[in-house]
């Protein structure tokens, strides 16, 4: 914005901003050149970067815990839930926004009534019914909520798409003999793919890194997902620094590079719910 | 779909658009929280038959002194997280918001923390906070500050605000892309104009862009409160209520109350208190909004 401007200041703004900028980085990486020192060195010297490459840590984190097994959990649970939010809520939002039929505004802002209801509210009955029906500690107790809970922004942020595309393209296929379902499936969908890549973006990171629930709802070590089992891990190996260092670095370094990939798409949508 | 369009008729088949979200939302989200509403006026151990015991959960909580100081805590950790995410993260928006090289880059750098989970960003600044190996101690040390060292989470006086300053690192770079989008939006000739009248950096700042922000920071401060209030995962991998519950904030409290101790009726009465609050808060925001005029630049 202010291209213009003397030499000393820029290197002065160059200084502020990589300060800034370290604030925010330094720890990430502090914990990452930590996870590959001997605990020794973790502890006489926490600054200074590693005297030898223990990669061995790495190894011994990903043995001892069951790190593998977390991922799965992540990745199943995450995907499911995901590709069921946007299925069943582009299906929501289409209706909202180009169809007409009785009740459909009161519906609608009946669903953004869940955008501002906190989740601690919907913990003691959820777990008593899930226990009841015996879901508790399966995957069903996380999947369930987690698609339920997505639904109204990604509904929102549906229908505004879909409110964006021209309505003759709906008549001419409707001419053409296209079902309503054949005419969302076919047409509609293809249209509103970056919606579609917002919404995944936006559940993706919501849901991989939920808390709440995946540690009340989950107690089987085979079950959980990443978030809960960094804790567990943590619980058994605290003292054990180099293994902690090395557990939360094979965790978050994969999120990191995904990120450092995908940057555009998903600043753009994590911000997408607050801009609109 | 022709069998729907047979069985239900034309008008019918709209409705299947949308009967898979509201079943969903009706059984996870609507039902429970009427259910929540249910339970607070029982006394209830989350097994056996509630007994009905009217308003004594919400007299309760009036004369809970660690719900009270919980609310107390909340109310500070909000205020916190607003100077903290929304100050130093519009400070950054300011400066990044420059077409100089790499800036793009430290814009991405930093975001990162954002696209963590709680639990990693609580843990790591365990260590960061660590009395004997933590990394800012060694900073404090290396720069002669080794007076100020302490057992971060651990002393009374500093725990809140260590707790509150992971929130801030990890939601700063939230806060500055909105800032930076907002500041996106404003035209240039606004700036030339101002330019051209002869008025500073400063002045420029704060005659021409924090007015325009302004509605920025109006929603900022509404993602702080409500995520303030339903903040949960930081707490509870850092200090979960430690010391002396210091930094016991209502949902640690709720969640203590329901699983630790089997007070699920009084915990139920809890969480209606929070969501009455959060409510409260998105109504008046959400009228405020309805009345506001679009800035037309």
């Amino acid at each position: 914005m202010y291209t213009r401007g003397s030499l000393p200041r820029k290197i002065g703004i160059y200084v502020i901003v990589l300060i800034m900028v370290g604030l925010m980085t330094y720890p990430l990486i502090w914990m990452i050149y930590s996870s590959l020192k001997t605990d020794r060195e973790i502890y006489l010297f926490p600054f200074s970067l590693p005297h030898e490459m223990q990669l061995d840590n790495w190894v011994q984190a990903w043995k001892l815990g069951n790190l593998g097994r977390y991922f799965i959990n992540s990745v199943f649970i995450t995907s499911v839930s995901v590709f069921l939010v946007a299925l069943i809520s582009s299906m929501a939002g289409y209706a909202f926004a180009r169809l007409t039929f009785k009740g459909r505004d009161f519906l609608f802002y009946t669903f953004l009534l869940g955008l501002i209801l906190p989740a601690q509210v919907l913990i003691i009955p959820l777990f008593t019914f899930f226990d009841k029906i015996g879901i508790l500690n399966t995957y069903f107790a996380l999947i369930l909520p987690y698609i339920a809970w997505g639904l109204p922004l990604s509904i929102y942020i549906f229908k505004s798409f879909f409110l964006t595309l021209p309505e003759d393209i709906a008549d001419a296929a409707k001419i053409d003999g296209c079902s309503l379902f054949g005419l969302y499936w076919r047409i509609m969908l293809p249209l509103i793919r970056p919606a579609l890549v917002t919404i995944a973006i936006l559940q993706s990171i919501g849901i991989w890194n939920e808390f709440l629930l995946a540690l009340l709802f989950i107690y089987d070590d085979e079950l959980k997902t990443i978030p809960v089992g960094l804790l567990a891990f943590y619980g058994y190996h605290n003292v054990n620094y180099k293994l902690v260092f090395s557990a939360l670095s094979i965790t978050t370094i994969p999120v990191i590079i995904v990120y450092f990939i995908f940057e555009k798409q998903i600043v753009s949508g994590l911000t997408a719910g607050v801009l609109d | 779909m022709a069998f729907w369009q047979t069985r239900f008729g034309r008008e019918g088949v709209k409705y299947l658009f949308i009967i898979p979200a509201f079943a969903f939302f009706l059984i996870f989200l609507l039902i429970p929280a009427m259910q929540s509403i249910y339970y607070s006026f029982f006394q209830w151990t989350g097994l056996g038959k509630p007994v009905w015991t009217g308003i004594t959960n919400y007299i309760r909580a009036f004369k809970d002194e660690i719900f009270r100081l919980s609310f107390i805590n909340n109310i500070l950790y909000i205020m916190g997280t607003f100077v903290v995410e929304v100050g130093f993260g519009l400070l950054a928006a300011l400066i990044l918001n420059r077409k100089y090289p790499l800036f793009g880059l430290f814009r991405v750098m930093f975001f990162t923390p954002v696209v963590l989970s709680m639990v990693a960003a609580g843990l790591l600044w365990n260590f960061v906070y660590d009395p004997n190996f933590g990394v800012l101690n060694a900073i404090l040390k290396s720069i002669g500050l080794s007076s100020v060292t302490r057992a971060w989470l651990g002393d009374p006086s500093v725990a809140l605000i260590a707790v509150t300053v992971v929130s801030g690192w990890k939601y700063a770079g939230f806060y500055m892309m909105i800032f930076y989008a907002a500041l996106q939006r404003i035209p240039q000739e606004l700036y030339e104009a101002a330019r051209l009248d002869g008025a500073s950096w400063w002045t420029r700042i704060t005659k021409v862009t924090l007015p325009l922000l302004r509605e920025s920071v109006v929603l900022s401060f509404l993602i702080c409160v409500t995520g303030g209030f339903s903040a949960f995962a930081v707490f509870y991998t850092m200090t979960n209520g430690q010391p002396y519950h210091r930094t016991e904030i209502m949902t640690t409290w709720i969640i203590k109350q329901a699983f630790d101790r089997n007070n699920m009726g009084y915990a139920a009465a809890l969480t209606v208190f929070l969501v009455v609050l959060v409510l409260a808060f998105s109504i008046v925001y959400l009228k405020r909004t309805g009345k506001k005029k679009v800035i037309e630049y």
